[in-house]
């Protein structure tokens, strides 16, 4: 299957925001959703393995919490999960890519473009790097 | 991509652990171990330690020998790391091979090393920014010490915990500016030495790179003890290797590549800086050695000033490189004890924000701040240096730790060594040769220091060298905090090492079981 909608997803305020973005444009173009997390801790100072466990796990409780947010939203969205051992940017454009998908649905940080490039910023790295279209949402004011 | 990362992604299952990334190329991988390594801060913190260890003009011989027991223990790494990927810490490994006290206490003596080094990192980044702002008369001032310090580490703390990550461009280019004004620092010393321009300098010689005439077996020891410090964070690049596993080629080809880069850097600026005034130079300068001899070989105007500033940001860099390569493993050493049941559940805890061990990080800052505040204290009022101390002291934890780990690859693997040639080679001999060497560095450093002649005569806690107070006193109280976790929750102590039959072979297998089973009884 290809042309889904792949919403990045970390289980913050700014992702929910996403997810429902995603939710209405899944519905709108009737294709499923692939809700994607990264696990994968920075490289650097090694050890690894057990964060990575733990990370999961905590990945394992958020999706969970999304499929039921999208059900909830719009019963007739298909969504799926995609647990990905990549760093969260990696793991969003490497299932866009391979998914060929419809768009990206990922949240806003309101980070500056400076401070975005030089700390490899998740959303930054999405919107400059990815093949696929990519919708950007930002946070509503009242928050 | 492989075909597998295809399927997995395209199957439309939840679980897809076969999503690796091979964007992890050689370049990636090849910085992340150069720069957990951190060459710039390596130098800046043991050029004046080596040198004050009585080894005359063979420092840079001894930069190259500290590196062999160093290469054979990432052997030892790097399979273990086979054997057991989805834990991948010192702990686990040793927990498995020998046994759940050994293994406590592996995962003990790391955090401790990670701690012992803290103020050294701390030191040195309040020397260097003085130096940077040209604030030379505030060098001595314990205040400004001290308030630099704990700034500093407070602020690395807090971007480990953010999880603020540079991007691999910024890192590259970090570290090449890093790598590329320490040649250039060299070529620019030799050069002027070579050409007499420096008063006082010392022609170089081809004898400083051999090993022989050492000063003796307790200079070398000492200098050993400084120098394999030097390459501690090296093997993470081994184990992060791993993690580039889609090509075949890169993990191999960096590792060796940064092996390299890092090997000939340290030898080549140890080379040219006692060139410059001589070892004695160095070790008088050891506090900011590499500004020191830095502005003899720059000067102070023009194009020799911005070079100079430049090699001071660099040392700065680095030290936060390393800094951040030292909080990041002892926060995740401490989460794996948490998740194995071996200490405090707390310690185990993730923010769920951050996704980084936030509690053990801070825990971690907060008590290397208090560790750092007391030494420099100590040192200020009893003699001696924070560099020294914290360099030898880690010495001792480091040879500690991979010595355990070069004897727990041989034991893990003990039914697979005479299987083949390469198992015999790799994961046999050279994991035996590097325990053997640093657990005979360990214990003659020990004996050595209870001589009163150790490093600064003037410093002396208790009748006992102060290093050896700091190092087998921090290594011994894992002893009683392991024997009050063992009546508080049994379970990780119940936990049998290398059961036959779960136990893979070098060339990888199945995961392994868990050490300690899900909702075991305490």
């Amino acid at each position: 299957m290809a042309g889904e909608v792949v919403l990045g997803y970390d289980g913050q305020h700014g992702s929910e925001v996403a997810l429902r973005t995603a939710t209405q444009i899944a519905a709108a173009f009737k294709r499923p959703l692939v809700i994607v997390f990264g696990y994968s801790p920075t490289l650097m100072g090694g050890d690894v393995g057990d964060l990575r466990r733990a990370v999961r796990e905590l990945g394992e409780q958020f999706t969970e919490k999304a499929v039921a947010d999208v059900k909830a939203l719009d019963p007739s969205v298909e969504v799926e999960v995609q647990l990905v051992d990549l760093r969260p940017a990696e793991a969003v454009l490497e299932v866009a890519r391979v998914r060929d998908a419809l768009a990206i649905v990922i949240g806003a940080t309101g980070e500056g473009p400076m401070k975005g490039a030089l700390l490899g910023n998740v959303t930054y790295q999405v919107v400059h790097r990815s093949t696929r279209p990519v919708v950007v949402v930002p946070e509503p004011d009242e928050d | 991509m492989s075909s597998e990362t295809a399927q997995a992604a395209a199957g439309g299952s939840v679980e897809s652990k076969g999503l690796k990334s091979d964007a992890l190329g050689l370049a990636s991988a090849t910085v992340i171990g150069v720069a957990s390594t951190a060459p710039g801060y390596s130098l800046a913190a043991t050029l004046g330690v080596v040198t004050a260890a009585g080894v005359g003009f063979k420092a840079p011989a001894i930069m190259w020998i500290a590196f062999l027991p160093m290469a054979c223990i990432a052997s030892a790494f790097y399979y273990l790391n086979r054997a057991d990927p989805d834990c991948g810490t010192n702990f686990s490994w040793v927990t498995r091979s020998i046994g759940p006290r050994w293994g406590w206490m592996g995962g003990w003596s790391s955090m401790v090393a990670d701690l012992i080094i803290m103020p050294s990192l701390a030191a040195i980044a309040a020397s260097y920014t003085l130096s940077l702002f040209g604030l030379h008369s505030q060098a001595d001032n314990l205040w400004w010490q001290l308030a630099l310090g704990i700034l500093f580490i407070m602020a690395m703390t807090w971007i480990c915990v953010v999880g603020i990550e540079l991007s691999a461009r910024s890192q590259l280019i970090l570290l090449g500016t890093e790598l590329g004004v320490l040649v250039l620092f060299s070529v620019v010393a030799l050069y002027k030495v070579w050409a007499g321009k420096i008063h006082g300098s010392v022609q170089p010689s081809i004898s400083w790179l051999t090993p022989t005439n050492m000063g003796g077996a307790k200079a070398l020891t000492e200098g050993m003890l400084a120098a394999v410090f030097i390459y501690w964070g090296w093997d993470t690049a081994t184990s992060v290797n791993e993690e580039c596993e889609d090509s075949s080629q890169t993990p191999g080809k960096a590792g060796v590549l940064s092996t390299f880069i890092l090997v000939a850097i340290f030898v080549v600026v140890t080379f040219a800086a006692q060139a410059v005034q001589g070892p004695g130079y160095l070790s008088d300068n050891s506090s900011d050695v590499l500004s020191a001899t830095g502005s003899i070989v720059f000067g102070t105007t023009g194009i020799g000033w911005f070079c100079l500033k430049l090699l001071v940001l660099a040392v700065l860099t680095s030290s936060a490189a390393s800094c951040q390569t030292t909080i990041l493993p002892a926060a995740r050493t401490a989460l794996s004890m948490a998740m194995h049941r071996a200490a405090p559940a707390k310690l185990g805890e993730v923010d769920p924000k951050r996704l980084t061990p936030a509690f053990s990080s801070w825990l971690y800052g907060v008590i290397s701040c208090v560790w750092f505040t007391a030494l420099t204290l100590l040192t200020r009022y009893q003699g001696g240096d924070v560099l020294t101390w914290s360099a030898l002291g880690v010495g001792l934890m480091i040879s500690y730790y991979y010595g355990q780990c070069g004897f727990a690859c041989v034991i893990y693997y003990r039914r697979y060594l005479f299987k083949s040639v390469k198992n015999f080679f790799f994961v046999g001999l050279l994991p035996l040769i590097g325990g053997i060497t640093l657990a005979f560095l360990f214990v003659y450093s020990l004996k050595d220091m209870t001589k009163s002649d150790y490093t600064d005569p003037a410093a002396n806690w208790f009748g006992v060298n102060p290093v050896m107070v700091m190092g087998l006193g921090a290594l011994l109280l894992g002893l009683p905090l392991m024997f009050w976790w063992n009546t508080h929750d049994h379970a990780f102590f119940r936990v049998r090492p290398d059961p036959i039959d779960t136990r893979p072979p070098p060339e990888g297998g199945d995961p392994l079981p868990a050490l300690v089973e899900p909702g075991a009884p305490r």
